[in-house]
């Protein structure tokens, strides 16, 4: 089985190919051929990964491009780490893809969407099972390029062309520190491919400092990619593109690329203490940073988009912890849980045809089906015992306290706090409280099935990470090597405090937000019998208001901080550079002479510059 | 002189060009004027094309000097060779679609020039002997400002003729004055023999007096490849000139520029002494590193704030050049093939560029960049050709843009010290090069334009882009069939040895 393991990601390049040439004439059948061309690779995929339980790593490789004395090489390795992305990727682009079938079905352009969902799928697949850093790289720019068409899918809207642009020329500010990174590593090590980097960083064959310079330009990227801070601003502007393009992108793949390019270059991160603090701490501020943010927007997407910021920031925070195996595992977690919550999300939208909270609620009832869905992706997300998202939480807290840095410990409890806080937010004004009038109905099977098997993922696919079988996913993540740091066990107390945080948030968001309905019925009927219970509830009021408006309030401080600090740096760098341009625009005023003149000036400079550096005639 | 005994079948690409030139030239004057001079048109493509076999039937053959060591066939020229060939071929399928309007009765003189500029830098790529590089680059800047010019009824093209003139010919003056000098110092014009020369009398003064040398001759130089601090005419220019000429100009007579720099300064220069260090070269390379990076980054910010597509790509190809630059400010032998490998990405993506603005441009009759509007929907095969273009250009992969700037940095990183910084401001321009590339893209795709009327088919256009396209995704996927191609004809004890 392994040995086709280079067919898979060919099938969603035919999809491409196939729907841009014939995007006119295929219209109707678009969405079955998508769907069968990500299917197979599915079915590969977890072939490849049944065969790599069985069997050892497996690698092939081709000699692609020499240069020079530099040869590089195209192939497929075949790690635990990539068979199980290979299946998370494959199986959530197959469920996208049928979801796309009806909540695209509107789209005039339904074949290029599907298209480039194939370019898309195909990079990513790739980027996954890439045997260098140069192909890593390679289909990592080419991720880019699909992630900038899917996100200006909608080109007639000014927003979704301006969020395009962003995403890809921020992000390709990250990838230009990963391109400097691997082309050093390289002149240090003598090589691109994985294994002979990790073996000259263990050997000691590039110094310290290189090792540090390296994994943080490498860092860099993965900022870039997976929207850490100062470069996460993409990620919720990106939320302009269709919402399964969401659930595909900014929740599964494409975000947890970085979290991967970490995992995956984990041995050069290790041998640096430096690089490692700084993975931690970008991540731990992230996480909180992006929570606190969420708990204030009130576009649905956006929320759910702070949330990918914040949950990526503690994959990062546990990878940067010597949390290996927590931080994978939940990026395996967060994966089926957040595309699960987008595509939640995009059945509500697709209802009621608003993306603001506010206009919602009251859904419960109305879409049948949705509601508990969302429901399970939020409780999963939040930590809630026995979902797939405790877990992994879990065990990234584990790491984090095992490590010893316990502000980030305290960052990584208050975020969970938030984080349920900001989900169960979004289940009560979505869901609950005052209905509007309207009457929406439940979509079809194919916008739910999808969902169902991501519900179900949701829930259990955080057993095979439990301590409580014998953690499979674990051992199957060290088969075959010895470099990886063990998992770390936390004390005992730490799930309840776990579960008591997830609570709390759920709790919190109840009082504050789940009982708006109550809260106005109370306040029309004042009957003295009901004095202590409103005294009581008075009292959680209290609770209520500080906890949230608490926690908003460092929230509004963080988007202050966001509109105006970064992205004033940002904008001030913008605004110089337009500056000089106009600058040079002007100083090119179509005189012949001045043209002639600066030659000479020029030559006239480098010439005095060159004595008065070296001497010359005027000694 | 026994002309039995010079070994006329080595120039025999030159010769077919020279001759179907001339061949062009009665053509045209005798021919009525009422007959249309598009069949010229096939003439001149056959005879490149003929040039190019020619060219492929001496890959095998050794290296062979010619004229008392004036003239060398050398891997170095053949390879360079072939990439003008490629560019000039292009660049006439473009002109047998260009539309002349008033102008048509020049056409065959367009052809003819374009001919004559192409003997010129094929010279320039065999000369071994400062006489010959001159007398190449003046046929092929004579020629040029002719063709710039060519559309003398438009106040624009007139203009873009004289300053290109102009500015030629100050170039001209520099470069000869610093040629001057090398040849005072050494007492030879030929390039082996001055190496040689300059090597073995090296007197402290005359260390002086060749760095002169170097920065006169490279600032006359820096003109034809349109690089810091002679790079102002170019925007003027292209945006004046008839894009054909423009993509000739910008493709052809840069990497003649570029062929001419490294087989007169790695020669001349490698070897000779500098003040205080043992080679000139190593000397001067801080401030070949400062101009590739103030190129670069003057090309790329203010083409930021262009909104005619032709002029934004005048600064584009001024960044392009700063890139080269920096593949020439490596002296390892990678500089050869980095070099060659960019300029055979930048003939097939540059070329392509212009094929797309030609039919675009034509359709509007407006240069600006937003006669782009809507290209995605109503062309979509266009578009989708000048996406992969602008993609090469900024270097994504999957293209051969993408490999020939990573061969660039991986000399530069390679290098270390000042290279650093050069990497990192190459880096910066690349950057900038998004902006601009992407806005061009969100133009096509992302916007909806008027309705335009389509026109027929046009032939010359549809070979480029077709092959344009297909190569720059082919090489960018399989980059080892060029780069194998070069290792196997060059290498560098033949491009050095007397």
């Amino acid at each position: 089985m392994v040995h086709y393991a280079f067919m898979i990601p060919l099938f969603p390049l035919l999809s491409f190919l196939l729907h841009l040439l014939f995007r006119k004439r295929v219209r109707s059948i678009a969405p079955i051929l998508g769907c069968i061309c990500t299917l197979v690779p599915l079915v590969l995929s977890v072939g490849v990964l049944i065969a790599r339980f069985q069997g050892t790593t497996y690698t092939k490789e081709i000699e692609w491009l020499s240069l020079g004395k530099t040869a590089i090489t195209m192939g497929v390795v075949i790690t635990p780490l990539n068979a199980m992305m290979l299946v998370i990727v494959s199986l959530v682009s197959f469920l996208v893809h049928v979801y796309s079938k009806e909540y695209m079905k509107d789209s005039e352009r339904l074949g290029t969407y599907y298209s480039y969902l194939g370019l898309f799928t195909f990079a990513m697949l790739g980027l996954v099972m890439s045997v260098n850093v140069v192909q890593l790289y390679i289909f990592w720019e080419l991720v880019g390029v699909g992630s900038f068409l899917l996100i200006g899918f909608h080109y007639t809207s000014l927003a979704a062309r301006a969020a395009a642009k962003k995403a890809f020329i921020m992000t390709r500010i990250g990838d230009v520190g990963l391109l400097i990174g691997i082309i050093l590593l390289y002149w240090k090590t003598g090589s691109f491919s994985f294994a002979a980097i990790f073996q000259s960083v263990a050997s000691g064959g590039i110094s310290q400092e290189m090792i540090t310079v390296t994994a943080l330009l490498i860092f860099v990227g993965a900022i870039g990619k997976s929207g850490q801070l100062p470069l996460h601003t993409w990620l919720p502007d990106a939320m302009e593109g269709p919402t399964p393009v969401s659930a595909l992108i900014h929740a599964a793949t494409m975000v947890a690329a970085g979290v991967y390019l970490v995992a995956i270059m984990y041995p050069l991160f290790l041998a640096s203490s430096v690089a490692m603090t700084t993975v931690a701490v970008i991540g731990g501020i992230t996480a909180i940073f992006a929570a606190s943010i969420g708990l204030v927007q009130d576009d649905l997407k956006r929320v759910l988009a702070y949330s990918t910021v914040s949950q990526l920031g503690y994959m990062m925070l546990a990878l940067g912890s010597g949390g290996y195996d927590a931080g994978v595992f939940h990026l395996m977690t967060h994966a089926f849980f957040k595309a699960l919550l987008f595509l939640a999300a995009g059945s509500v939208i697709h209802a009621v045809h608003t993306q603001n909270i506010r206009e919602m609620g009251g859904l419960w009832n109305k879409l049948k089906f949705t509601g508990p869905l969302f429901v399970v992706g939020a409780l999963s997300l939040s930590g809630f015992p026995l979902f797939a998202g405790f877990f992994s939480k879990d065990a990234i807290f584990a790491a984090v306290y095992h490590d010893g840095r316990y502000v980030l410990f305290f960052i990584a409890l208050l975020t969970a706090f938030l984080t349920s806080l900001y989900m169960f937010r979004l289940v009560f004004l979505v869901f609950f409280g005052p209905a509007a009038e309207k009457i929406y109905r439940e979509n079809s099977i194919i916008l739910l099935a999808p969902m169902v098997v991501l519900g179900i993922l949701a829930v259990v696919a955080g057993y095979i990470g439990s301590s409580w079988f014998g953690a499979p996913l674990q051992r199957f993540l060290h088969d075959g090597t010895t470099s990886l740091p063990l998992e770390a066990h936390g004390p005992v107390w730490l799930p309840y405090v776990a579960i008591l945080i997830s609570l709390a948030g759920i709790g919190v968001a109840y009082v504050r937000y789940g009982r708006r309905k109550d809260f106005h019925h109370e306040n029309t009927s004042s009957s003295p019998v009901t004095m202590l219970l409103k005294n009581k509830y008075y009292v959680d009021e209290v609770y209520g208001v500080i906890f949230v408006k608490g926690a908003a309030f460092i929230g509004t401080i963080f988007v202050f901080v966001e509109r105006y600090i970064i992205e004033g740096m940002v904008g001030t760098l913008a605004s110089t550079v337009q500056w000089l341009a106009k600058c040079g625009s002007a100083f090119q005023n179509g005189q012949v002479q001045r043209y002639g003149a600066v030659a000479i000036t020029g030559l006239a400079l480098m010439l005095l510059l060159f004595i008065v550096l070296t001497g010359g005639y005027l000694q | 002189m026994n002309w039995q005994a010079i070994e006329w079948g080595a120039m025999l690409p030159e010769l077919i060009v020279l001759g179907t030139s001339l061949l062009l030239i009665l053509l045209d004057l005798f021919l009525r004027k009422t007959v249309s001079r598009r069949p010229l048109g096939f003439l001149a493509l056959l005879g490149v094309a003929g040039a190019f076999s020619a060219l492929v039937l001496q890959l095998h053959e050794p290296s062979i000097q010619l004229f008392h060591d004036m003239y060398r066939v050398d891997g170095f020229s053949k390879t360079f060779k072939m990439l003008l060939l490629i560019g000039t071929f292009l660049v006439l399928c473009l002109a047998y679609d260009a539309k002349l309007g008033r102008e048509e009765n020049v056409r065959g003189e367009f052809y003819y020039l374009i001919l004559t500029a192409l003997v010129g830098a094929m010279f320039m790529a065999s000369s071994a002997d400062m006489i010959t590089l001159f007398i190449g680059l003046e046929l092929l800047s004579v020629s040029s400002y002719i063709m710039a010019g060519l559309k003398k009824h438009d106040a624009q093209s007139t203009e873009a003729a004289f300053k290109y003139v102009v500015s030629g010919g100050i170039a001209t003056a520099i470069t000869l004055f610093g040629m001057s000098y090398l040849f005072g110092l050494s007492g030879e014009t030929n390039l082996y023999s001055m190496a040689k020369a300059l090597q073995e009398t090296a007197l402290p003064d005359q260390s002086y007096m060749l760095v002169f040398a170097f920065f006169i001759t490279f600032t006359g130089l820096a003109f034809k490849i349109a690089s810091v601090p002679f790079h102002m005419w170019a925007p003027d220019v292209y945006e004046g000139a008839m894009v054909p000429v423009t993509a000739f100009l910008s493709v052809v007579s840069k990497t003649a520029g570029f062929i001419f720099i490294i087989r007169f300064f790695v020669l001349v220069f490698m070897m000779s002494k500098g003040v205080n260090s043992d080679s000139l070269l190593q000397q001067v390379q801080p401030y070949i590193i400062w101009l590739s990076g103030i190129t670069m980054l003057v090309g790329s910010i203010i083409a930021l704030r262009q909104s005619n597509v032709k002029r934004l790509f005048a600064y584009s190809s001024i960044a392009q050049a700063g890139f080269i630059l920096a593949a020439f400010s490596v002296f390892t032998p990678a500089l050869f093939e980095t070099m060659w490998f960019y300029l055979f990405a930048y003939v097939l993506m540059n070329i392509g560029a212009f094929a797309v603005i030609q039919e675009v441009t034509t359709r509007n009759n407006d240069t600006g960049m937003t006669s782009f509007e809507g290209l995605g929907k109503q062309s979509p095969w266009l578009a989708l050709a000048m996406t992969i273009f602008l993609l090469s250009l900024a270097g994504i992969p999957a293209t051969v843009g993408f490999i020939g700037k990573f061969g660039i940095l991986i000399a530069l990183l390679g290098y270390g010290g000042l290279h650093y910084v050069l990497a990192g401001i190459l880096i910066a321009a690349t950057l900038l090069s998004y902006v601009y590339y992407f806005n061009l893209i969100v133009q096509m795709y992302f916007r909806t334009g008027e309705v335009k009327e389509k026109r027929r088919s046009q032939k010359g256009l549809l070979i480029v882009t077709i092959v344009c396209a297909a190569a720059t995704v082919i090489f960018g996927i399989v980059p080892n069939i060029a780069l194998h191609f070069f290792y196997e004809q060059f290498s560098i004890s033949t491009f050095l040895q007397l």
